[in-house]
């Protein structure tokens, strides 16, 4: 191969290897579909002139790397994946940081700088985001058929229920624990349209509010896995996405049953 | 006339969710503006289909696929990957009212009372659950639409040609 040839970089494989486990496992984490992935890993590998094979997992990475001319130089590693965080920013920046190594604008010591830096990257603020998802929910309400009532309560139910679940989430709890709170909080919120009869389409609301907790990311990324042909990782991020749309029904059900069945 | 005035309204409205949706995605901010024009098109697209009495899935199919083909386009133009704009873009279909539909069946299925008083809530469960599952898959389709048309690498070198030139200006 003719990537195989490129002049040595004098790069170990498990170096290679390391670099390529760490990028691929935070991609893998921060909502890149496994294909992605790939292509991202083999175009490093290649311009370090090695070649490599890998087996993707929602919970981490398995990968080979070896070179043809030099059977001894050759590894194969692990890594578990961090805890799911959608951030797609990361998508953007390890794509141009591989294409910068493959253009030969960065050598490893900075490439594994870069890396870390990328890692750290923060997220948007909270109080935005909450305020984002308030304003997408209330949009999402208005577009299914809501009056302007039914946007403010699903506005004020998706906010509250972000902005707790941002705390949960600090104190380091169970992530499916926050979801079941989180939902259980907004559908309080937004169940006071149907109680009181506020609303137009109180229906609307309850649909609409909680939207901002389903896991649209891994729930796309299995499909695309499954067409793509990566199995076992769309396996895991279907059981996933299930898990956190079950906790999202779970933390429904306790508010509704509290505000009562028969008034839905 | 007031079908145009509705439609813009459905963009507008679009345009928000995806561009918040973008938000809590972590999309990079250059992007967030494509995002939210990408949504207001692509769920414009699937009003007007419905509007002209199309199933909702084929109109979600069809609106999705556009999606992610502009999507293409218009990434090589902020300098980003696909799937970070057609991301949220295709979030503003997502069917949570079915979803919120079959769930809330699955809740009155559990009580007999319900049940005797109407009968329908298994048919209303599996409609609304086979209505989510297939929203889903078209939504992402739609998203993997230019992993599957065109070969990975074609695009890969593209993406690079336009970074490279971005960066001779």
């Amino acid at each position: 191969m003719e990537n195989t040839t490129k002049s040595p970089k004098n790069i170990k494989a498990s170096e290679v290897a390391e670099f390529i486990l760490d990028a691929g496992v935070f991609l893998m984490a921060s909502g890149a579909h496994s294909g992605r992935v790939w292509r991202n890993c083999r175009r490093i590998a290649e311009h370090w002139g090695y070649r490599m094979n890998f087996n993707p997992t929602f919970t981490g990475i398995m990968v080979s790397v070896w070179n043809d001319k030099d059977s001894e130089n050759a590894v194969t590693r692990y890594k578990t994946a961090p805890a799911n965080t959608v951030h797609l920013e990361t998508l953007t920046q390890i794509s141009h940081l591989s294409w910068k190594i493959a253009d030969n604008e960065i050598e490893y010591d900075d490439a594994c700088l870069e890396l870390e830096a990328i890692k750290h990257k923060a997220h948007y603020p909270f109080w935005l985001v909450a305020l984002a998802v308030g304003i997408s929910c209330g949009c999402l309400c208005t577009l299914a058929g809501g009056s302007p009532v039914d946007a403010a309560l699903a506005f004020c139910g998706a906010s509250v229920g972000s902005i707790a679940r941002h705390f949960i989430l600090k104190k380091q709890f169970n992530q499916f624990l926050s979801i079941i709170i989180a939902s259980a909080i907004t559908t309080l919120i937004a169940g006071t349209d149907t109680i009181f009869g506020l609303g137009r389409a109180p229906e609307m609301t309850l649909a609409t509010s909680v939207l901002y907790l389903i896991p649209g990311v891994p729930l796309i990324n299995s499909v695309i896995d499954l067409l793509e042909g990566y199995f076992s990782a769309s396996i895991a991020r279907s059981l996933f996405a299930a898990s956190i749309v079950s906790s999202i029904a779970v933390g429904m059900i306790l508010s509704i049953t509290l505000l009562g069945i028969n008034n839905f | 006339m007031e079908l145009i005035s509705t439609i813009l309204i459905d963009f507008a409205l679009a345009f928000c969710v995806a561009f918040c949706w973008g938000i809590l995605f972590g999309t990079p901010w250059k992007a967030l503006l494509a995002a939210g024009l990408l949504g207001g098109f692509g769920h414009g697209i699937r009003f007007i289909l419905l509007q002209s009495n199309m199933g909702l899935v084929a109109a979600t199919l069809i609106a999705s696929v556009s999606i992610g083909l502009l999507g293409i386009y218009v990434a090589h133009k902020v300098h980003n990957p696909p799937v970070v704009i057609t991301m949220p873009a295709c979030i503003t279909m997502i069917p949570g009212l079915y979803a919120y539909r079959s769930m809330l069946a699955g809740i009155k299925l559990s009580d007999q009372a319900i049940l005797d008083k109407d009968p329908n809530v298994i048919p209303t469960i599996a409609h609304n659950a086979v209505l989510t599952f297939s929203l889903l898959f078209t939504l992402a389709v739609g998203i993997s639409i230019s992993a599957l048309l065109f070969r990975n690498k074609n695009i890969g070198i593209r993406f690079d040609k336009n970074r490279s030139r971005s960066k001779d200006k």
